[in-house]
């Protein structure tokens, strides 16, 4: 669909404008390196993420996509991110049986003094999805 | 039962406890029964329970104004409760008139089973747990499970739990879990890739009418997401992408208010085995947050529920 730029493969993450939003600045600000495979996009809070945001970024020809906000108990809203949960392991769980492999939705949480895990949490996606190869779930040729 | 019920709703209407009364009435082909909202008591006589009762008519409680009398098999009765659990409607201003459930026909599978149009089935009639169809001059007798939904071969409350008043009958002995969930089984056989590519093929076939949405009592958002415009989550345009991320998306929206009551599948058009698609949800949730949809009035529903700690295992 969309034109392959950039390195690959390509990632879409949502963080948490809390936590891992800042957790991402943070790693940046600590010159921790990672790999620059990540398009970010801020959200108010992880509970804001609607399954359509993950297969959207799958449409548009993101190879993997990242959900991530703050460690539970200490979303910015109270329950917020136990709501994110829920939804997004069902997510991952159902669009497996469809036939998309697991690895190409994640989730995780990332505080905002977790700028080293943060850091990890983006290359550890990025070797995993590259693993598993590009997105061609779309392709009408696929 | 039929007796029983006109004359249940018949008091109801009389002595005003409700507005309007929601049931069956007889439909315009042979073997099929079309939704009835009945206001005044000369019109009882339309009431029907048969065993082609398909519809789930929880669905007629979002569009009906004032207090309602609504005829519920178990699966309609835990999508009210959905429905109440999600703050849909209110529980004072419906009466719960229960029917016991024995399955419903697919006359599908009849047609199938006979290689016999509809036009050419004179009758069919239950006796115990065998079918005896007339067709053209012949009798033949089937195993009644042979002919029945799959959804109600997996059917989990026959009678409802949640009513105001329960008509009495029988609930036969129907249940057969294997063959209800036969479909998905083989479908989990495959490996991604082909499973994929099966449903890629699947919904190549979709034209979009959205009948699996408009059917669904659990679809009750007033602006669905494919009709968003600003911005443009799916295209309007049937390409099996998008018919498979609106199902796909759908599927996941409806997640704890989902009964499998096989509605979906049903009202499809193109045959898309939609319910091989909301049962596993449906088991998905089961199996993960031990939550069944629409069996306590009480709790919360699923997506507004949570646990401290649960499914952690999923999220690094």
């Amino acid at each position: 669909m969309r034109q392959k730029i950039g390195d690959q493969p390509r990632i879409v993450g949502f963080l948490c404008k809390w936590c891992s939003y800042a957790g991402a600045d943070l790693a940046g600000t600590s010159r921790k390196k990672y790999p620059s495979n990540l398009t970010v996009l801020k959200v108010p809070c992880s509970g804001r993420i609607d399954p359509l945001f993950v297969l959207k970024g799958l449409r548009l020809g993101f190879d993997g996509v990242l959900v991530s906000g703050c460690h539970p108990g200490d979303c910015h809203y109270q329950t917020g991110n136990y709501r994110a949960r829920r939804r997004i392991v069902i997510t991952k769980k159902f669009l497996e049986y469809l036939g998309i492999p697991e690895e190409r939705i994640q989730a995780s949480w990332v505080s905002a003094a977790e700028g080293t895990k943060f850091a990890r949490v983006v290359a550890d996606v990025v070797e995993n999805v590259r693993a598993i190869g590009p997105n061609n779930l779309f392709n009408n040729e696929g | 039962m039929e007796k029983e019920l006109r004359q249940e709703a018949g008091k109801l209407l009389d002595d005003g406890t409700v507005d309007c009364i929601i049931g069956f009435a007889p439909g315009s082909l042979k073997f099929t029964t079309t939704p009835l909202i009945i206001e005044d008591v000369g019109e009882l006589n339309n009431l029907i329970v048969n065993r082609f009762i398909n519809n789930n008519l929880a669905k007629y409680l979002l569009e009906v104004t004032g207090r309602v009398g609504i005829i519920a098999k178990g699966c309609d009765s835990r999508s009210i409760v959905s429905l109440i659990q999600d703050k849909q409607i209110t529980r004072q201003d419906i009466v719960i008139l229960g029917i016991p459930c024995s399955g419903l026909i697919d006359l599908k599978k009849v047609e199938k089973l006979l290689a016999k149009e509809r036009d050419e089935i004179n009758d069919i009639v239950v006796v115990a747990d065998k079918v005896s169809i007339t067709a053209a001059g012949e009798k033949r007798e089937v195993a009644l499970s042979s002919v029945l939904f799959e959804h109600c071969l997996g059917c989990e409350l026959q009678i409802p739990k949640e009513y105001d008043l329960l008509i009495q009958g029988p609930a036969a002995e129907i249940c057969n879990y294997e063959v209800s969930r036969k479909h998905i089984k083989e479908l989990k056989k495959m490996s991604p890739d082909q499973r994929w590519a099966y449903w890629r093929e699947q919904f190549g076939h979709c034209i979009r009418c959205y009948a699996c949405r408009q059917v669904c009592p659990a679809c009750f958002c007033e602006r669905c997401f494919v009709e968003e415009s600003q911005p443009r989550w799916v295209s309007p345009v049937s390409q099996w992408q998008d018919n498979l991320i609106f199902q796909a998306i759908r599927n996941i929206h409806v997640a704890g208010r989902c009964t499998d009551c096989g509605e979906c599948e049903r009202v499809c058009p193109v045959n898309i085995p939609l319910r091989s698609l909301s049962k596993e949800m449906y088991d998905l949730v089961e199996e993960m947050f031990n939550y069944k949809t629409g069996m306590d009035v009480n709790a919360p529903s699923l997506m507004t529920a949570y646990e401290l700690e649960e499914v952690e295992g999923l999220i690094r």
